[in-house]
């Protein structure tokens, strides 16, 4: 347990330069992004009432009322985030590849560290994991600073103030990000921790049988992918309605749980029996 | 005592290694000797479990390779095995952190003996430098046996001297080694076992010591004889 804890904090603080640039990028962008869109609105209010001569209600009939949902559109918001979740994908390949390929091949170390090489694994998913629940919270975090710098640039009589609840309901995607029930949460999060183990078990696929190894990875992936949606889609083409909504959600749960199990096993064997440095 | 027992490997259709079997003993210089692609490295890899096997055995005082076995048997390969943005003292941390076997007055002592600064980054050492470094990582800790693979390759003729040095002093006390060279010249004095290794197959192993005072024969003799027959 101790070096599994010493591992995961030597490869959270091996990403923390990249990670640190991250979460100023997205403070950044975003804050800029409520400044530039709150200008842009007001902008747009005064050639509406002074130039065209529209009344305040004129322009909010016309306009709407500028709440957090005119942010949560733009590309300002949108593109941190989506480049956080790029960066983070791409980190669960480089968090393996960068030990293995280059000048310095620190695989070697780790592989005989006197642990077990599962906490290696374990190590670097837990590393991916956290990244990914620390952007989440950041984002909680500067929804409400996000909020009063505008309420700082637009007037009370033009906005339309949101609660954190209401933001989040405005995003398309806040189901899966920001879990709104505990069950929500250990579904989705699970099924993201899921998915780290899958990609990890087949970069080990290829890391032990190379070009061999890529066609078993992308199959090992397809296969995951199968077995998790199995029970949806025999309920969608061969037994239409026969389960409750519950029971599906259940069996896809269990064949969740399998599909983890099997990456956990499989990466296991890999790691102590196939792997080559 | 270290055993490789009848280890075979393969690599994709090439069978590298048709059945290697060899011993090393503790306080003994084993030398691994034979021409680039012969297997020498895959060895060292298959006793550390860095690479899979097709057969064989490799035990370490009777018993398999675990992960307890770390804790008794280093392996310096020859490849930079620390972070390049690393510096030497937080290489020397990692190791501590990690590893009950270090000994941390050790490594200052080779840290001295090496000439190198703690506060370097790994990515600006020079080659020679950059392999001292993964001597001092190896050789700072406790181990019963220090498996090393070309300790010489690329380094100037002064590194090599002061890393050969390293076999005369207390740093390696009486611990097992087994050493993969091409440059036998630097270490032949020093060397008690040699094991020849050709296509996949051990030729022929001696004790040094044996073949000198026997046949009046040194170790490139035994090699011309061998490999040249």
């Amino acid at each position: 347990m101790s070096n599994y804890l010493k591992l995961v904090n030597f490869e959270l603080s091996r990403f923390m330069k990249l990670y640190v640039v991250m979460i100023c990028f997205t403070i950044i962008m975003q804050i800029t992004g409520v400044i530039v869109k709150s200008k842009s609105y007001m902008g747009l209010a005064n050639e509406e009432m002074y130039k065209n001569m529209m009344s305040k209600t004129e322009f909010i009939n016309q306009h709407g009322e500028f709440s957090f949902y005119w942010l949560t559109q733009s590309i300002w918001f949108m593109g941190p985030i989506a480049l956080c979740g790029a960066a983070l994908l791409f980190y669960m390949f480089l968090i393996w590849y960068r030990d293995w390929l280059g000048k310095n091949t620190f695989i070697y170390r780790l592989l005989m560290i006197p642990t077990a090489r599962m906490n290696v694994y374990l190590a670097k998913a837990t590393t991916i994991f956290l990244m990914v629940i620390g952007m989440v919270a950041l984002q909680l975090a500067l929804f409400p600073v996000e909020a009063v710098v505008m309420q700082w640039m637009v007037p009370v009589d033009f906005r339309l103030d949101l609660n954190i609840l209401q933001t989040i309901f405005s995003l398309n995607f806040a189901a899966v990000l920001f879990p709104l029930t505990p069950t929500e949460f250990f579904l989705w999060y699970g099924a993201g921790a899921m998915s780290i183990l899958v990609i990890f078990t087949a970069i080990l696929f290829e890391r032990s049988f190379r070009w061999k190894g890529i066609l078993i990875g992308v199959v090992y992936i397809a296969l995951s992918v199968g077995l998790l949606m199995l029970p949806v889609l025999i309920d969608e083409f061969f037994m239409y309605g026969y389960l409750y909504p519950i029971e599906l959600v259940g069996i896809t749960i269990v064949m969740g749980l399998l599909v983890t199990g099997m990456s956990l096993f499989t990466s296991h064997y890999l790691l102590n029996k196939k792997v080559t440095v | 005592m270290l055993e490789v027992k009848d280890l075979k490997k393969k690599f994709g259709r090439k069978q590298v290694l048709k059945g290697v079997s060899f011993t090393a003993k503790k306080g003994e210089i084993t030398c691994l000797i034979g021409i680039n692609g012969v297997g020498k490295t895959t060895i060292l890899n298959a006793i550390m479990r860095l690479t899979a096997i097709n057969g064989g055995q490799i035990l370490l005082n009777g018993e398999s390779i675990t992960k307890k076995s770390y804790e008794k048997i280093t392996f310096i390969p020859d490849a930079i095995t620390v972070m390049p943005h690393m510096k030497i003292s937080e290489a020397m941390q990692f190791m501590d952190d990690f590893y009950d076997c270090w000994n941390e007055k050790r490594a200052t002592e080779l840290l001295d003996f090496f000439k190198l600064n703690a506060n370097d980054r790994v990515s600006s050492l020079s080659k020679g430098n950059t392999a001292k470094v993964n001597l001092l990582l190896g050789l700072a800790m406790d181990v019963d046996y220090v498996l090393m693979d070309e300790p010489f390759s690329g380094i100037d003729m002064f590194s090599r001297e002061k890393i050969a040095e390293v076999f005369t002093t207390h740093l390696i006390e009486d611990r097992g080694v087994i050493i993969t060279t091409h440059e036998i010249s630097d270490i032949e004095h020093l060397i008690d076992h040699v094991v020849l290794l050709d296509n996949g197959r051990v030729l022929k192993e001696f004790a040094t010591e044996e073949v000198r005072e026997q046949e009046g024969k040194s170790v490139v003799d035994v090699m011309r004889e061998v490999y040249q027959a």
